[in-house]
């Protein structure tokens, strides 16, 4: 069954592209979770519908048409939070309300909802093509070469901006270049699991990672094994039991989650308990 | 020699909210500025202004070099009035908050041996030292201020900017801060900018007080302090001249003895005045008086023991009436 299912091309390729997006998605979502961004996913992937709808109204790529619609989208959010001064939520909340209804009116005017924009919505895993895999893994290339350069003071502006500020560290910059980053997984992403369920892939493996682990490190690992083991079984499941793809990648982290939770728990019992016999 | 702080015509607003107006001051090096003011005063706005952490309007030089061109990070220490992850779990180890205080040359580069010798050396400091290891996110409120104070001393500065730090500490914690930041200042030549109303424990090291109130009402030396008009007007008199009694130890710089003023209640009395200014609660000021040697210890060996009983019974004195005499004396030794 397991050799029969890796012989197809397109599962290949699904495999390929979805493994390398949940490892981007991974990394990128412990910062945004521990900066408290982590619904820009969820925000800027609603604008994802109105590139959609761009790319089918002009019979091209949505996935093209979507980049640089969420490039300025994201853009967007970055202005509004430094020039309004407001919350960095609400700021999300506007850009992706502006995104889903643009995206609504003009696939309307483009004549309804159609089978292509479905697959969008909800993800459609095996159709990624070779292009979009090399996207995938340029995109996981220059987030590594990113990370390694600026680790240290991404970890510090995550934990206190002002005084990753007071050490000389361009914490808005780094902040642009997270939701720039963001905002091509969240592209690239919604092949994977759809733009309803990306936010999903970005913060679900990051908390269980975080209620599991005591460094940081170790959650940036975690993370990306809990999402690689998420994608691989979900997409293998998807076609044992013929269900949607995306939806069995968020519900099997869920089930991570739900496990990371009661072990941190269970965790958290024993060490008072060992406290109290030290005593 | 450029002055520590420079800051000239510096204006701010939140929107429409005129925050600071026209502000302008010269911290010298080796100065121990109290800064003081009301709620909403404007005085975390100034700190922001000072380390560019918000952009108004004039200008701000940090050791004679312009803000925008300054890059000497690592003589700066900042601790603000809040830790920033109290409630939620950030999975980085004391030991490495503290790092955070290092600047590295490149961003990637892993802590050196030197570089950990130092990160021990301020958690010793702060006595912190056996929370190394311990997960940051982990701690009460209290221990993660002075880790946090650690990570602003890690860097050896040569100026602190602190934001009223000490709230969340216990008695015997903002004993130790303040009897550190004292020490660096008067032995290490340290400038310090402090945003405190514990004006009875910090007293007795402060070298000058800053007042904003959306503009700047004073700045100089405690003595001038206690003789300002504008200051009276803002404070009233009898939390002015109180305050400064406060830092010598029951003896006004004008000659006045607090027993004189105010009929041997006088250190009781004045910690009535600073919590009316909206400082440290009155038990607390007492426990020091008793135990430590800092703010009311020196005034408190002064004090007869039954004034001490007579002021724990006696009713909160009036401010008007306990305070016109000196308040007049001192301006009309100004006048």
């Amino acid at each position: 069954m397991m050799s029969e299912f890796l012989s197809y091309g397109f599962v290949q390729r699904g495999l390929l592209a979805g493994s390398l997006v949940a490892v981007v998605c991974a990394l990128l979502g412990v910062f945004l979770v521990l900066k408290r961004l982590s619904l820009i996913g969820d925000g800027l992937s609603h604008v994802c519908l109105t590139g959609v709808a761009l790319g089918l109204l002009t019979q091209t790529s949505p996935v093209y048409m979507s980049i640089p619609v969420v490039l300025a989208a994201s853009l967007g959010v970055l202005k509004i939070m430094e020039k309004v001064k407001i919350y960095g939520d609400a700021a999300i909340g506007i850009v992706s309300a502006a995104g889903l209804a643009l995206g609504i009116l003009i696939t309307a005017l483009a004549g309804g909802f159609n089978a292509d924009l479905f697959g969008f919505l909800f993800g459609s895993i095996l159709t990624v093509d070779k292009t979009e895999v090399f996207l995938c893994a340029a995109l996981l290339c220059a987030l590594l070469l990113f990370l390694l350069f600026f680790y240290r003071d991404l970890v510090a502006a995550s934990f206190d901006e002002a005084f990753a500020h007071t050490r000389g560290i361009k914490v808005q910059r780094l902040n642009a270049a997270l939701i720039v980053f963001t905002s091509v997984a969240v592209v690239l992403a919604f092949k994977v699991v759809g733009i309803f369920l990306i936010s999903a892939l970005i913060i679900l493996p990051p908390v269980s990672a975080l209620l599991l682990s005591r460094t940081f490190k170790q959650v940036l690992w975690l993370s990306c094994a809990l999402a690689l083991l998420s994608v691989w079984s979900g997409v293998y499941l998807s076609f044992v039991f013929n269900i949607p793809s995306g939806a069995t990648i968020i519900l099997i982290n869920l089930l991570f989650l739900a496990g990371a939770f009661v072990c941190s728990r269970l965790g958290r019992g024993y060490a008072k308990k060992g406290k109290k016999y030290a005593d | 020699m450029p002055g520590a702080i420079e800051a000239e015509h510096l204006s701010f607003k939140y929107t429409r909210t005129l925050v600071l107006e026209d502000v302008s001051f010269c911290i010298e090096e080796g100065d121990y500025v109290g800064l003081i003011g009301p709620n909403g005063g404007g005085k975390t706005t100034l700190l922001k202004l000072v380390l560019g952490l918000e952009k108004g309007a004039g200008k701000i030089k940090l050791f004679g070099v312009l803000l925008a061109d300054f890059k000497e990070w690592q003589k700066i220490g900042y601790l603000a009035q809040k830790s920033p992850v109290s409630q939620t779990r950030f999975p980085v180890s004391v030991e490495e908050v503290v790092l955070m205080g290092l600047c590295y040359d490149n961003a990637h580069k892993e802590p050196t041996l030197a570089n950990l010798k130092e990160v021990y050396r301020a958690l010793t400091q702060t006595r912190t030292r056996n929370l190394a290891k311990r997960i940051f996110s982990d701690l009460s409120v209290g221990q993660q201020q002075r880790v946090l104070l650690a990570r602003a001393l890690v860097s050896k500065p040569q100026l602190l900017i602190l934001d009223e730090p000490s709230a969340a500490m216990d008695a015997a914690s903002r004993e130790m801060f303040f009897n550190l930041l004292g020490e660096l200042n008067q032995k290490h030549g340290v400038t310090i900018l402090l945003i405190t109303h514990d004006t009875g424990e910090v007293g007795k090291y402060i070298s000058k007080f800053m007042y904003i109130d959306k503009e700047l009402v004073f700045f100089g030396d405690k003595q001038a302090f206690c003789q300002s008009k504008k200051v009276a007007e803002k404070l009233g008199p009898f939390a002015q001249h109180t305050i400064d009694h406060l830092h010598n130890h029951g003896h006004c710089p004008l000659g006045c003895h607090c027993d004189d003023v105010h009929g041997g209640v006088g250190h009781y009395a004045a910690h009535g005045a600073e919590a009316a200014h909206g400082g440290s609660e009155a038990q607390t000021t007492e426990k020091s008086a008793g135990n430590t040697g800092a703010g009311f210890s020196a005034a408190g060996a002064d004090t007869p023991a039954s004034a001490k009983d007579e002021s724990r019974t006696a009713p909160a004195p009036q401010p008007d009436a306990e305070n016109s005499t000196p308040a007049q004396t001192a301006d009309g030794g100004q006048q």
